[in-house]
C-alpha cells in the first residue's frame, strides 16, 4: 500500500515536470520566442509525460497501451481534418483576413453571402452542372462498360484507352481543351466562333471535357459490377428465353444497384466540387447579362470560393462559403446514398 | 474517467507538439532549398531572406546577392515566387509558421492594408529621397522600396506606322487615333496586316489587361501624379459618367479595329503573337513584353504611345512601380536588410543588376544607366521627361477586375452592350462591388 502511494507520488512529479516542460516549449514556439532549446525541451517534456503515465499505477494498463498505439493515427486525423475544420467554422464568424481577425461578426458573413447575386448564381449553375454532369458521366460510363464487357474484340485496349484521360491532370487537360475549343473547332467549322464565348455553350464545353475525363473512371467501376453478376443466373435467364435487353433491365441492373450507388455518389461529389477544369477552361468567363448586371456565367462554387478568398482577399467570407459548401454537399450526397441504398438487392 | 481525461490531454499535447514540429521543419526546409545559393564565404550573423514576386529577375538578383556577399560578407537568400503563384497566400503561411522573410513583396494598396502592421518605416533611407515611385502609407511615410518602373499604353509597331505614314508622336488624342486607325485600315493589304489592333478582352483570362491596365487610364490618364480624384470616387462606388463615356468611345474604336477572334477568345499569348508576328500594328500591353520579343524574332522597331482616350491631348503613359519590397518590422535583420536595399538602389553594381541584367528601368534619379531593350528605352524617355501618370488602379478594391469589371469589358467587346450600356453597367458593377 505504502509502495503504491510512493509510486503515485513519483509518477505525479514526473507528470507535472513533463507537462511543465512541454508547456514552456509550446509557449516559446507559439509566441515566436527565438529559443533554441524549445525543440529539445518539448521532447524531454513528452518523454517525462510518457514515463509518468507508464509509472502511474492503474488497473487497466492494457487499455492505456492500446490508446497510446492509437495516438499517431488520432493525431494525424486531428491535425489534418478535425482542427482545420473547427478553425474553419470558427473563422467564418470573424473578419479573418488570412493573418488575424479583429472582431467577431456573428452571422454577418452568412447573411452577406446569400445576398450576393454572384454567389446565388454560382450556386444555381453548380447545381445545374452537377445534375447534367452526373447524368452524362453515368450514361456514358455505363454504355462504355457494356461495350467493354461484351464480346467485342480488343476490349482490353478500349478499357485502357477510355480510362486514360482520367490519369491526366485537370489543369493541363483544361488548357489543352481550351486550345481545342478556341482554335481547333473554329478552324474546322468555317465562320464559327469559339464555344467558350457563349455562356450556354461554355457550360456545355466544360460538360464535354468533364464527361470525357471522368467517364472512363466510372466505367471501370461499372465493369467490375457487371462482371460480378453470377453467370449461372444469366444462363438460367437465357434458357428461360430472356433476350439481351430483358436480361440487362431485369437482371443486371437490379443486381448491380450498389455499383450505381457508388458511381452516382462519386460523380455527384466530383461534379459538385469541380474546380480544376472550371479554372483552366473558362475561369468564370464568358460573362452573362443578368438584370442589367454582368455576371461570370460559368463560375462554379469551388471557383467562387477560391476567388472570394484569393482574388478578393476576403478570407473569412470565403471560409463561410466553404462551410456552407460542406453542409450542402454533405446533405445532398447523404440523401442520395440513402435513397440509392433502398434500391439495392442483397444477394 | 480519469484515464480518459489523461489520454485526451496527452493527445492534445502530442497534437500540439506535432504542429510545432511542422513549423520548424518548414523553416529549415526553405533554408536548405536556398542553400545552393550560399557560399562558404565568411558570413556575419544570419542571412537575410527576400521573397521576390518577379520570377523573371530571379537569376539576376541571385547573381547580385552573391556579389554582395563577397563584398560585405552578408549572406542574402532570394526566394522567388511567381508564374501565377499566390504570393499573399504563401506569405500568410510564412507568417503563421513564424518563418517570415526579412524583405517581402507587396503589390499595392490592398496588400498594404493586409500587411501594414508588419512594415518598417523607411523614410530615413538615402534612396527614399531619390525617387518618386516609393510606396507611402497614409501618413506619408515611405514603407515600400521600388525596384523598377513599368509602363503601358498602346504599344505600336513603328515600321508599320512609318509605312502607313502615321507619326507615332501624333497619337495623343481620340481623334488622332481615329484618323490613324482609318489610315492603317485602308492600307491593310499593302502593309500585310490582318487587323489594326491586337486586343484581348475575354474576362476569364484577360481581365487584368482590360479591367486593370486599360481601365487604369480612366482612373489616372492625363492627371498629375498623385491626383486621386477618380480613384477616390471609385472607392466610394461612384464614377464620372462624362469621362467614362469618353473612355467607352475609345474602347469601342479599339474593339472595332481589333482582330475579332482574339478580341473575344484570345489569351495573352494569342494577343502577343498576333502583334509580334507583324500582323497588327498596335497592342494594348506594356514594356513587359520586351523579354518575349526575341522568341518571335522581332526585327521591327517599336514604342509605346499613350492610351489617349480623351478629346484633349494626353501626352504621357501610365508608368509606376508594379510592386514594392517592405522590410519585415519584427525581423531580426532590419538594419542588414536596409543596407542591402541601399546597395541595390544606389551602388553601381545594384543599378547594373536592375537595369542591365533585369532589363528594367531604375526608379532612382541617380541612376545613369540605360536599358537596352526597345520598349524599356522608349519608356525611359517618358520617365525622364516626366510624362508619366501614376498607377492609381493598384488602389482599386482587390479582385474588382476579375470579379466585376472584366466581365463588362467582355460584354462590350462582344457587342452585347452599347456605349451607354457600358457606362451604366460599369457604374453599377463598381457600385455593387464597393458596397
Amino acid at each position: 500500500m505504502v509502495e503504491e502511494k510512493n509510486r503515485k507520488i513519483i509518477a505525479a512529479f514526473v507528470l507535472a515536470f513533463g507537462t511543465f516542460a512541454a508547456l514552456i516549449a509550446l509557449y516559446l514556439d507559439v509566441f515566436h520566442r527565438e529559443a533554441q532549446i524549445r525543440g529539445g525541451l518539448l521532447v524531454i517534456g513528452l518523454l517525462f509525460l510518457l514515463t509518468g503515465v507508464r509509472l502511474y499505477p492503474v488497473k487497466n494498463r492494457k487499455r492505456m497501451v492500446n490508446i497510446l498505439f492509437l495516438l499517431p493515427l488520432l493525431a494525424a486525423f486531428g491535425i489534418t481534418v478535425l482542427i482545420p475544420f473547427v478553425f474553419g467554422i470558427f473563422y467564418s464568424f470573424t473578419n479573418w483576413n488570412g493573418i488575424k481577425f479583429t472582431q467577431f461578426v456573428g452571422l454577418n458573413n452568412y447573411i452577406q453571402m446569400f445576398q450576393a447575386p454572384d454567389y446565388l448564381y454560382s450556386l444555381f449553375i453548380t447545381f445545374l452542372f452537377t445534375v447534367l454532369n452526373m447524368t452524362t458521366v453515368n450514361v456514358m460510363a455505363f454504355a462504355l462498360a457494356l461495350l467493354c464487357t461484351s464480346e467485342v474484340r480488343g476490349k482490353n485496349f478500349y478499357r485502357a484507352s477510355f480510362f486514360l484521360p482520367n490519369l491526366i491532370g485537370g489543369i493541363v487537360l483544361g488548357y489543352v481543351w481550351q486550345f481545342i475549343f478556341n482554335k481547333v473547332f473554329p478552324s474546322l467549322v468555317k465562320g464559327s466562333v469559339s464555344m467558350l464565348t457563349d455562356p450556354n455553350l461554355a457550360l456545355i464545353a466544360i460538360l464535354i471535357v468533364s464527361t470525357w475525363q471522368y467517364a472512363g473512371y466510372i466505367m471501370m467501376i461499372y465493369v467490375t459490377g457487371l462482371q460480378s453478376v453470377p453467370k449461372d443466373i444469366l444462363e438460367a435467364a437465357g434458357v428461360d428465353g430472356a433476350g439481351r435487353f430483358q436480361t440487362l433491365i431485369h437482371m443486371k441492373l437490379p443486381m448491380i444497384a450498389n455499383t450505381f450507388t457508388v458511381c452516382i455518389f462519386l460523380t455527384l461529389v466530383n461534379s459538385f466540387k469541380q474546380f480544376d477544369l472550371n479554372f483552366a477552361i473558362t475561369n468564370g468567363a464568358p460573362s452573362r447579362i443578368l438584370g442589367a448586371k454582368a455576371i461570370a456565367s460559368t463560375e462554379f462554387l469551388a471557383l467562387n470560393i477560391y476567388n472570394t478568398a484569393i482574388a478578393k482577399n476576403q478570407y473569412a467570407l470565403g471560409q463561410t462559403k466553404a462551410v456552407v459548401f460542406f453542409v450542402i454537399l454533405a446533405m445532398v450526397s447523404m440523401t442520395q446514398v440513402y435513397f440509392s441504398k433502398k434500391k439495392e438487392v442483397e444477394l | 474517467m480519469k484515464k480518459k481525461v489523461l489520454a485526451m490531454a496527452m493527445m492534445g499535447v502530442m497534437a500540439m507538439s506535432l504542429m510545432t514540429g511542422c513549423g520548424e521543419k518548414a523553416a529549415s526546409q526553405t533554408g536548405t532549398e536556398q542553400s545552393e545559393n550560399q557560399t562558404q564565404a565568411k558570413s556575419s550573423g544570419q542571412a537575410i531572406r527576400i521573397v521576390n514576386g518577379k520570377i523573371e529577375i530571379d537569376e539576376a538578383l541571385k547573381a547580385f546577392a552573391k556579389k554582395y556577399q563577397e563584398k560585405t560578407g552578408q549572406e542574402v537568400i532570394i526566394e522567388s515566387l511567381g508564374g501565377g503563384a499566390d504570393i499573399n497566400g504563401t506569405l500568410k503561411g510564412y507568417l503563421a509558421a513564424g518563418n517570415m522573410p526579412d524583405l517581402f513583396v507587396f503589390g499595392g494598396e490592398g496588400d498594404f492594408k493586409t500587411w501594414k502592421d508588419y512594415m518598417t518605416d523607411l523614410s530615413g533611407e538615402e534612396w527614399a529621397s531619390q525617387t518618386e515611385f516609393s510606396f507611402k502609407d497614409e501618413a506619408g511615410k515611405v514603407v515600400g522600396f521600388p525596384y523598377a518602373v513599368e509602363g503601358f499604353g498602346i504599344t505600336y509597331n513603328k515600321d508599320i506606322l512609318e509605312k502607313a505614314g502615321v507619326d507615332p508622336a501624333s497619337l495623343t488624342s481620340y481623334d488622332a487615333y481615329k484618323k490613324a486607325f482609318e489610315t492603317i485600315d485602308s492600307k491593310k493589304e499593302e502593309l500585310g496586316i490582318t487587323a489594326v489592333c491586337s486586343v484581348a478582352a475575354e474576362s476569364g483570362q484577360m481581365y487584368w489587361s482590360t479591367g486593370n491596365h486599360l481601365f487604369g487610364y480612366y482612373l489616372s490618364g492625363g492627371l498629375k501624379r498623385g491626383d486621386t480624384t477618380y480613384i477616390d470616387m471609385l472607392k466610394e462606388g461612384k464614377t464620372d459618367t462624362g469621362r467614362l463615356g469618353e473612355f467607352a468611345d475609345y474602347m469601342k474604336l479599339l474593339f472595332d479595329y481589333s482582330d475579332p477572334t482574339t478580341l473575344i477568345s484570345g489569351t495573352y499569348d494569342d494577343q502577343l503573337a498576333l502583334w509580334a508576328q507583324g500582323k497588327t500594328a498596335f497592342i494594348t500591353q506594356g514594356n513587359w513584353i520586351d523579354p518575349s520579343l526575341p522568341d518571335y524574332q522581332v526585327s521591327f522597331d517599336c514604342g509605346i504611345a499613350p492610351f489617349a482616350f480623351t478629346k484633349n491631348e494626353m501626352k504621357g503613359i501610365l508608368a509606376d512601380c508594379p510592386s514594392w519590397w517592405a522590410v519585415y518590422n519584427k525581423g531580426t535583420q532590419i538594419d542588414a536588410a536596409k543596407a542591402f536595399l541601399k546597395e541595390l538602389a544606389l551602388s553601381e553594381d545594384g543599378q547594373k543588376c536592375l537595369v542591365t541584367e533585369c532589363g528594367m528601368i531604375s526608379p532612382y534619379t541617380s541612376n545613369k544607366l540605360s536599358p537596352s531593350t526597345p520598349l524599356a528605352m522608349n519608356l525611359k524617355t517618358y520617365v525622364d521627361s516626366g510624362n508619366t501618370y501614376s498607377w492609381e488602379w493598384t488602389k482599386m478594391p482587390e479582385g474588382i477586375a476579375m470579379n466585376a469589371t472584366g466581365a463588362v469589358f467582355e460584354l462590350y467587346a462582344k457587342g452585347q452592350i452599347d456605349r451607354d450600356g457600358f457606362v451604366d453597367m460599369m457604374s453599377t458593377a463598381i457600385a455593387d462591388y464597393v458596397k
